[in-house]
Parts: C-alpha cells; structure tokens; sequence
C-alpha cells in the first residue's frame, strides 16, 4: 500500500486526469486506479520517486486555480520534456489497470453493458 | 518449488568462497557451473522466488511481483526511454519473451577487434551456444502459431521480406500447441542444477555495497529481506545484477573506470493493428521477427492484452479510444532499432537507486521513424484494417500512401520508446579506453572482482541478447575454474 502522504501527493491530479479522460469511470473503479497508480509511483526508483514528489506538488497546485477541467487539458498535454511525462505517466498506469481488471470497459470508462 | 534457503539463519556474518549477486541469466549458470566443479558457492537475489507458470505472463500482477519497481522505470533523456528489469529468482528468464537468438558472429568478431577480447572464438561460442540449446530446450511451436505471430509473417513475406519463426526456451507437452510450453527459465534449469551441486540461493537480500581493500573486495554488506543488516565475507565475486544494478553496485563500492558509462540498448517504438478477426493473445508474444533490415532494425510481436492496447493507445487516446472495444481484433508490434546511442548510468550518494540517462542520435532518431512506418506497412500488407502508431499526433494508417504521412510526423520525442534489452556498462576486453572488465569479466583494477551478464557485451547486440549473455558467461566461469585453486 502507498504510504498516506504519497496517495495525497498523487491522488488529486490523478482523479482529476481520470476524471476528464475516462468521465464514465464510476468513482469505486476511479479512485480503484488512483491507489493502484500511487503504490506504483511510490515504488519508482529513487531518482525518479524524488521528480515526481516535486512533479506533483507543482501539478497540485493548478487544481485550485479556476476551472479544473480546463487547467487538467492544458496541463496534460504540455509539450515540456520530463514535465509532460508525469500526466503520461499517470495515464498510463491508470489505463493499463483499468482495461486489465475491467478489459470490457468502454472508452468513456463507462461498464460494459454485460461483463463477466 | 521454491529452492530459497535463508542462509543467514540467526546470525549476520557468513563466510563463503564464491559469491554469486544475481540469479538471472548470468547469476545462475555462473552458480551452477562453479558448484559442480566444487565451490562453495552463495547465489544472493534481491527478489524473491515465484515459481514458472505460477503468474500471468505480462500481467500487472507479474509486473508487481518479478519485476524492478513494478515495471516502472525510465533512462532519461529526450525522448525518456521506459525499459524493465526482472527482480526475483532467475532475474529476467522469468519473465521475458524467451525468444532464442545464437550470438550473432558477425558481432562477436567486430567485438573482438574493436575490444580487444582475448581467446573470443567463434568456434568456442558455438560449442557453448549447442550446450546451452540442449539445457534450456530451445524449441519452435509445436503445430501452428499464433494468428498475431502469423499475420507478422504474412505481411513480410507479401512484402518479399526476409522473416522467420524465432525459436524460445519452452517444453511443450507431447500434442501441445503454441500456447502450452513452459518456459525454461532459470529457476527452471541452472538454478536447480546449482542447488543441486551445493549451492546456496538465498533470496530478499539486496547488496549495499562491497567492502574493498585496496584492488581486494573481501565482503558484501547486504540488507536482509526484513531490514537487518549482514555481511558476507568471500574469496571470490561474480556481480550479475544486470546492466543498470551491476555498474550501480560497483560505483557505490568505490570502484572507478569505465563502469556505468556505455550503456546500450534496443530502442523500440510500438503500433497497435486491428484486423477483422480476432487475433488477441492475452498472455503470450508472437514468435515470428521480421529481420530484412538486420542488423539496422527488426520487427516482432509485442504482450497485447487489453490493458496494454490501452496503454499503446494512450498517446493519441482522444482519436484512437474508440478502438479499445475491439481490443480483441487488435495486437500490438514493435520495430526495435540497433541504436548509436549510449547512456550513462549513475550511482548517486545517499539514493538507493542509481540514476540511468540514454541519448538517442539523430540518426537513431530517423532509424524509429522510418522502422515504424516499415512495420505499418508490413501490417496492411497483413491484411490489417487499421494501424495506430504509438505516438502523440500520429495518423490512423489504412493505406501504404497514409505511411508517409506517418514517416513525417514521427518524432521520437512524441513517441512512447521503450526497450527490454539493456547491456554494455561493464564492456568486456583489453583496450582500457573503452572496457571496464577484462577478456574474462574480471573488472579492471581489481583482482577478484568479476562480472558475469550483459553489462559485459560491448554493444547492443542487434538480436534478442540472452543468448549471448549466456554463451559469455559460460565461457567466463569455465575460464576461472581453469585458472582458479579452490579450497
């Protein structure tokens, strides 16, 4: 389980990212891959653990900042080298849960209308 | 079975004649081969010990379990590369596509002129490389392969391109198929052997570092699976934790030359083909390569299950979400570059991990885009409906002419690059302007510290390397017990 300060770190922008690109993910699956991604993160190597520490206080802070939705779009697809790659990071442990455990989720994150 | 023995007991000294750090493709024929001509040998491995089969091939649940951080790890650079690392008994066998490539000889005699490599016969390797085919038995799929593996094969060979099925250390039940082999790992092979011959694997214990006096190292500090601490005094050293773990080891043990300087990998940049029928293999790779562009570039079939199409997808994932629900008409291929670049790995004081960095050339660059707009043309040429490109803003490729808009919107930069093939931070040989180890391993201004796995290969080898990796190092240890007295 990650530590409860690095879900804190993580957790906001990550449900924030999830919550725009996969609007249909209910929030039991949602929050689900936001602790599946914060234990990942919290088990990077050490160099890459502490860049994402910084990465994410400085992520968090745009959260506060006017619309949400539109502060996560700009924010995600940043074309600033290592910056950029802490949504894509996000994203990518997210998605991979999300369509491992519920392979049969729509691209919305919606359920699947019969699943097993 | 689980052949991990605590061998610390109650007590936080041991002493042993040959220390063996690793237990992968390098660790465990050192181990075995040490062990049955009579050494006292200790195989130390961080991970622990899952036994084959017991978890999903290229699940996150693997991932978790045998894999380095999860699977989450990056050489930094511009694009960052995301490579893996096995952590468990049997390091990187475990869990990799045990695909099977000899050591390509062509590479050997380049390696041997420009390292200056003693006694590198080819002749030699060969024999080696027979042996190696019967332990690990090597084989091709019995029957017919996958329809992922074969839809590779078909769009090279409609394109008159040069491929073939690639054979993989698997057994396969009598009447079995493509999907039944057991892969014949370590933990499957030269671990029990060495177990067998006497040797001690004790796994959950990470090596801080070696305790050198002057050109000697005479004892390991290592932490122990629940944080105690304990040391472990030896004769002899064999470090194969790997090409990025190797090189870290040795900078934190204060040994200095060419270690951690040349790292050298395959990069590789993947699509997602969708076909009208489906060919999705959850739990398998296909085993056909495409390999017309040897030694420059080859084409191969990558894990593909839905979470992993997500994961290919997610660079365009507003265009390309929509193709998730056929997630099982889908597969995911790779072009894998040998690349002029090189990276560094960095041991920094007080951090655990080591930091890793890889700089890709231009030339590198051009090479991806123009292997990934190869290998969407193999795939049309496959019959696939649809290609998607694994990079921010590439096009849905759906016809040859829709390539070249591809080619021109590459850039590595927007690309997910990843590779599994690390190697070359303790390259072997005599010219000390560019070799970390000698002819044999034995790293440079030391006398007993030795070096057995792909950190020794000079360069990226072009092909799938754990062959090559093995070859070496058991011509390395073979070499060593010649020349060592043991007591």
């Amino acid at each position: 389980m990650p530590s409860r300060s690095q879900a804190s770190r993580v957790g906001p922008y990550a449900d924030a990212l999830l919550a725009r690109d996969l609007p249909a993910l209910d929030p039991e699956r949602r929050s689900e891959a936001v602790e599946f991604v914060a234990i990942r993160i919290a088990d990077l190597p050490t160099p890459m653990n502490l860049a994402v520490r910084i990465l994410a206080v400085v992520f968090n802070l745009g959260l506060s900042l006017g619309s949400r939705r539109t502060y996560i779009s700009v924010s995600s697809s940043l074309p600033i080298p290592f910056v950029s790659e802490y949504p894509r990071l996000i994203r990518s442990l997210a998605f991979a849960y999300v369509w491992e455990k519920w392979p049969d989720t729509k691209p919305d994150g919606g359920r699947a209308q019969v699943e097993p | 079975m689980n052949l991990s023995r605590d061998a610390f007991g109650a007590g936080d000294h041991i002493e042993v004649e040959v220390l063996v750090i690793g237990s992968g493709a390098g660790g465990a024929p050192t181990a075995a081969l040490l062990a049955e001509a009579g050494f006292d040998v200790l195989v130390v491995e961080e991970g622990e010990w899952y036994d084959q089969g017991s978890l999903k091939p290229f699940s996150l649940d693997q991932m978790e379990k045998q894999y380095r951080s999860g699977g989450v790890t990056v050489a930094l650079g511009r694009p960052s590369i995301a490579y893996t690392e096995g952590r468990c008994a049997g390091g990187g066998t475990e869990v990799n596509s045990g695909l099977y490539k000899r050591p390509p000889h062509s590479m050997l005699t380049k390696w041997r002129e420009g390292y200056k490599i003693q006694d590198l016969e080819l002749d030699d390797i060969d024999a080696i490389a027979d042996e190696i085919e019967t332990d690990l038995s090597i084989s091709y799929v019995p029957g017919e392969s996958t329809l992922a593996s074969k839809a590779l094969a078909r769009g090279a060979t409609n394109l008159g391109w040069e491929n073939g099925e690639i054979p993989r250390w698997m057994s396969y039940p009598e009447r079995g198929d493509a999907l039944s082999g057991k892969r014949q790992s370590m933990t499957e092979t030269y671990l029990p052997r060495a177990v067998k011959a006497g040797a001690i694997l004790s796994t959950g214990i990470r090596v801080e570092r070696l305790e050198m006096k002057d050109a000697t190292a005479g004892s390991a500090v290592v932490e122990r699976r629940d944080g105690r601490k304990g040391r472990i005094s030896f004769r002899h050293v064999f470090v194969c934790c790997g090409a990025i773990h190797t090189p870290a080891l040795l900078q934190r043990s204060g040994i200095k030359g060419n270690i951690g300087k040349r790292l050298a990998v395959h990069p590789t940049v993947k699509l997602s083909a969708k076909f009208s029928e489906a060919i999705n293999v959850d739990n398998d790779v296909p085993v056909h390569q495409v390999t017309e562009f040897f030694p420059h570039s080859s084409f191969g079939g990558s894990a593909s299950q839905a979470g992993l199409l997500a994961l290919a997808l997610n660079d365009n994932w507003r265009e390309f979400r929509g193709q998730i629900t056929d997630w099982r008409r889908m597969s995911v291929y790779y072009a894998a570059i040998t690349s002029e670049g090189r990276g560094r790995v960095i041991s920094i004081p007080g951090m655990r991990d080591p930091l890793v960095t890889y700089h890709l050339t231009k030339n590198d660059r051009t090479l991806l885009g123009i292997s990934l707009g190869r290998l969407a043309l193999a795939m049309l040429a496959a019959g696939a409906e649809a290609v998607y490109p694994s990079f921010r803003g590439a096009p849905i490729v759906k016809r040859p002419a829709d390539v070249a808009r591809l080619e021109a919107g590459f850039s590595a930069t927007k690309a997910s690059v990843m590779s599994v093939h690390l190697c070359s931070t303790v390259p072997m040989g005599e010219d000390p302007r560019l070799c970390g180890a000698d002819s044999f391993g034995r790293v440079h201004g030391t006398t007993n510290v030795r070096v057995n796995d792909a950190s020794l290969l000079p360069s990226a080898p072009g092909v799938n390397p754990q062959a090559t990796v093995m070859a070496l190092v058991v011509r390395n240890v073979r070499r060593f017990i010649e020349e060592t007295v043991h007591v």
